[in-house]
């Protein structure tokens, strides 16, 4: 069961449609679609091991659904060649949920990485970097490597190197995952200011409580397909018994209360 | 007997596969040659990895090469009393075939099973999905400039690797087969080996070619985790192994008929 679709006029960023994947037999997603619009926030939530990250993923064109399309900015990520989806690819930031940082450069290095790709200027590199990491806040890292870092450490940096190049279309992969509560708030508040009404952001988490505060839209993936998808008040007014269940383990009911 | 052929079959089909695989790498990697589109510093950077992980263990394979060389035809010589064709004998196998082949060898397991490693790692922590997903072409980014770096620096290891297994040889021949070193060396330059000499780098540069696209390979598509590295590290070193061999056969024969 889907619940509606939002306004049919709404500039649609991401479409996935029929997504479909297995791993050795075992189906993970099953017709799956997803919908991101212009300006919007979308929280996908779900259990784990649902294929939330895959989901992603697919999203962002790094893994190949074994059935299904997903269109970006208006292009069939399937129908692109290489330099086709590099552009694509320009426009997004991803979080990978276990920060996939090049080890082999240390934290400004990485952070710098996709601004050096695009040929900014130096000085500007070194002064954003600083910038960025001091609102991830962990100023004056940069000369650590990535296994000098705590998890949480390690996930703030991954989160500032997605986000550098100012990408219009964000992706989270479990943004707070290991991080105390104050830091997660922080966070959540850098992705919505980070968040551009031209773009769009996604984030795939399990502090429901905290993204209550960010998303306007969501998605609940369940067994392989989208259980439910709507407004944040849209999820409250359900009476499906998983979704309530689910709501309500993760505290989102009793924050409506 | 129906079940040996099916294994054979099968064996045979994976074995085209991989061949096709490595085929496409090659071409995907010589694709993004013309025009250059590599990164410069990661380009320097494996230059410098492949130079200074292998030339302590290229000079001392082949300081002993090029003694075993002179240990082996000396036992001859003193037999059939032909002194002067010790330093004939062993620089022409050292330089034409034993020297390419056992530094290659010796590369492949350094250099090689490293690269496959360092690049089954990335792929298993996602570092190499994060590539793609800042729009970077992992075979630009992380294939070509190692591709470059194991082709050069085979060359000139090789080069390297020659005069220091006629030195290996030299002093062997002095010290145990009673040639003084002088001798030695004056033949093995009257040996006029200049030919086979080229022939040897000519064989190291496409030992690194098939060492790169082969670790490259190997690690780019590395699956499950740390043991899946670990799995692919084993593999290559076989397959790069059988690809010197190969390589080695095909490179003398063309030059052979080409030098007719
Ligand atoms: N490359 C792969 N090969 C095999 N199986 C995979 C692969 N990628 C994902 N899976 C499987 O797909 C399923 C979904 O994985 P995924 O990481 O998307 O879950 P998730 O919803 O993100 O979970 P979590 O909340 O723990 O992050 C898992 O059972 C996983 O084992
Ligand atoms: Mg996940």
């Amino acid at each position: 069961m889907s619940v509606s679709i939002r306004d049919a006029g709404q500039e649609q960023l991401i479409v996935a449609t029929g997504l479909y994947k297995s791993f050795g037999g075992e189906p993970i997603l099953l017709d799956v679609g997803v919908e991101v619009f212009r300006g919007r926030i979308l929280g996908i939530i779900g259990p784990g091991g649902v294929g939330k990250s895959l989901l992603m993923k697919m999203l962002a064109g790094l893994v190949e659904p074994d059935a299904g399309d997903v269109t970006v900015l208006g292009q069939s990520l399937q129908s692109l060649n290489a330099s086709g989806l590099a552009r694509v690819r320009d426009r997004m930031g991803f979080l990978f949920q276990n920060y996939a940082l090049f080890d082999f450069m240390d934290v400004g290095q990485n952070i710098a990485f996709p601004l050096e790709q695009m040929g900014v200027p130096k000085a500007e590199i070194t002064r954003r970097v600083a910038e960025r990491l001091a609102e991830v806040e962990l100023p004056g890292i940069e000369r650590l490597f990535p296994n000098e870092l705590a998890g949480g450490l390690k996930k703030r940096v991954a989160l500032a190197r997605a986000t550098i190049a100012g990408a219009p279309i964000l992706l989270y992969d479990d943004p707070t995952a290991g991080l105390d509560p104050v830091t997660s708030s922080k966070i959540f508040e850098l992705i919505r200011r980070l968040h551009r009404p031209d773009g769009a952001t996604v984030i795939v988490g399990h502090d429901i409580d905290r993204m209550v505060a960010v998303c306007d839209e969501w998605l609940l993936l369940h067994e392989g397909a989208v259980l439910f998808r709507g407004t944040t008040e849209e999820g409250r007014a359900s009476s499906h018994e998983v979704l309530k269940t689910f709501f309500m383990e993760t505290g989102m009911l009793g924050a409506a209360a | 007997m129906t079940r040996v052929v099916r294994a054979l079959g099968t064996h045979t089909l994976g074995l085209l596969e991989l061949l096709g695989a490595m085929a496409l790498l090659q071409l995907r990697i010589t694709r993004a040659l013309f025009p250059p589109r590599y990164d410069a510093r990661e380009t320097w950077r494996a230059f410098y990895k492949v130079g200074v992980k292998s030339y302590p263990i290229v000079i001392m394979t082949a300081l002993f090469t090029g003694a075993i060389m002179v240990i082996q035809s000396g036992h001859f010589v003193a037999k059939s009393g032909a002194t002067s064709f010790v330093g004939w004998a062993a620089g022409f196998a050292v330089l034409a075939e034993i020297g390419p082949i056992l530094i290659g060898l010796m590369f492949s397991g350094r250099v090689g099973a490293n690269n496959t490693a360092e690049l089954g790692t990335m792929v298993v922590t996602e570092q190499v999905d994060a590539l793609r997903a800042l729009a970077i072409e992992p075979i630009h980014y992380l294939a070509v400039p190692r591709f470059l770096a194991m082709i050069v620096m085979l060359f000139l290891l090789t080069a390297l690797g020659d005069l220091f297994a006629l030195i290996g040889g030299a002093i062997t021949a002095d010290l145990m087969v009673d040639i003084p070193m002088k001798v030695f060396l004056r033949q093995v330059f009257d040996a006029q080996l200049l030919d086979e000499y080229l022939l040897g780098l000519l064989k190291g540069s496409f030992f690194g070619m098939a060492i790169a696209v082969v670790s490259c390979h190997y690690g780019l598509t590395v699956r499950g985790g740390a043991t899946g590295v670990g799995r692919a590290v084993n593999a290559a070193v076989v397959a790069a192994a059988i690809a010197i061999f190969v390589a080695d056969f095909f490179v003398g024969v063309v030059w052979t008929v080409l030098s007719k």
